[in-house]
């Protein structure tokens, strides 16, 4: 691979950069930072582990209107959805690959290709929910009903339709949720191509960079639990 | 590994002490995503066969080999710490303990039989057998269910005089006058 820019002089890497004093050397603090944002990441693996679990239960109870109701997903646009979000991993970690081989150029344009795949996957994401709403595929209680027209809400409390929104109630939450968590780390990635422009991260100091990567790739490994769970088994 | 600081030549740029990246080759990263890309057309052609319940365990069973891809190498944990691939193992396996129970829990109600409950002893004789099942069942029978009111025919309550009521509307009893 070519490299288009050059390493910088001894002088000029991360220069703002110093081991905070409580750590007694660069390498403990490395380790100390990637092992508190495992401890994040793994509150984020039991946020949405509860959210598996009512589904796991719900789906238990009402297996026939959960496999009726999981027909009703596009199976396409989750599927491009989920090549999009693994794109967006790779690039991802392509960034905090530059990063750590000094080429700031790379970073800054692997972290803006990662920043359009996940407005790709929002946009998929929302022309998902935009024809379920039209199509009155509604959470909960108002299952059954086109947009705005909630007078006879209360024919969607019994029998199979109350069943079929309980199967979109879990799909929106556990969706949106999973969207929230796209646009938060999109905003962190801003943040982050902000501080590489400026010139903060090098191979001797990228850990923010790498911690939002993390996080990324988190929000992908939900989202590859997800896809198959909601659209393709129901 | 992260303290490979005293064992190399000091990369350009560094000063001493500096924690020296661990930098994986390009073809890795490409040969993750080629598989995790292959894995989704897996999952994916799989779900078009009906295998009955197997499909949820093949389908967890992709997805917890993409999850194991992206996380040994896009996350680093396989050339990190042990301690944090403990962390992230021990989640896991937090979360079957919590699914597996709750779903041991809700899929096994209402198996028992009769309780206490539904058969209570006699308490002047409890071990004499000679109380009648239909007393019993006279005793624990539901009660009738409160009269739900139609739409329209709310009942009128009681005038109760101890009771501070609000004076009727005038046109039923006249003006107030």
């Amino acid at each position: 691979m070519s490299e288009a820019n050059h390493p910088a002089p001894a002088s000029e890497l991360s220069p703002k950069f110093h081991v905070a004093h409580h750590f007694d050397s660069a390498d403990t603090q490395f380790d100390a930072n990637k092992m508190g944002l495992w401890l994040f990441l793994v509150t984020e693996i039991l946020l949405f582990g509860g959210l598996f679990c009512f589904f796991a239960v719900f789906r238990s109870w009402y297996f026939d209107a959960f496999v009726a109701a999981h027909n009703d997903l596009d199976k396409v646009m989750g599927g491009a959805n989920t090549i999009v979000l693994i794109v967006s991993s790779l690039t991802m970690a392509l960034a905090v690959r530059a990063a750590q081989t000094n080429k700031k150029k790379l970073t800054i344009g692997m972290l803006v290709l990662t920043l359009c795949f996940a407005t790709i996957f929002l946009i998929i994401k929302y022309f998902e929910w935009h024809h379920k709403f039209e199509m009155g595929y509604l959470p909960g209680k108002f299952f059954g009903h086109p947009w705005f027209d909630l007078k006879e809400t209360s024919q969607a409390t019994v029998g199979a339709a109350k069943e079929q929104g309980i199967f979109f109630t879990a799909y929106f939450i556990m969706t949106g949720i999973h969207g929230i968590h796209v646009v938060v780390g999109m905003s962190l990635i801003t943040w982050m191509l902000i501080r590489t422009a400026k010139g903060q991260f090098s191979s001797r100091y990228y850990s923010p960079l790498e911690n939002v990567g993390l996080y990324w790739h988190l929000v992908d490994i939900v989202w590859i639990f997800l896809f198959p769970l909601l659209y393709l088994i129901g | 590994m992260a303290t490979d600081s005293h064992a190399h030549a000091l990369p350009p740029g560094h000063h001493p002490g500096d924690h020296v990246p661990h930098v994986l080759p390009l073809t890795v990263y490409f040969g993750v995503f080629f598989m995790l890309v292959i894995f989704t057309v897996l999952t994916v052609a799989v779900s078009y066969v009906d295998l009955g319940s197997a499909n949820l365990f093949i389908a967890l069973l992709i997805a917890a080999c993409k999850a194991t891809m992206v996380g040994a190498i896009f996350m680093h944990l396989a050339f990190d710490k042990k301690f944090n691939a403990i962390i992230f193992a021990l989640s896991v396996v937090f979360l079957a303990i919590f699914i597996s129970i709750t779903m041991f829990d809700t899929n096994y109600r209402n198996l028992s039989g009769r309780t206490e409950g539904d058969k209570p002893a006699d308490v002047v004789a409890p071990f004499s057998g000679t109380r009648q099942d239909a007393e019993i069942k006279a005793q624990w029978a539901p009660q009738a269910p409160p009269m739900t009111p139609q739409h329209g025919t709310l009942p009128v309550p009681a005038r109760n005089p101890s009771i501070n009521q609000p004076p009727p509307p005038a046109g039923i009893e006249g003006p107030a006058r």
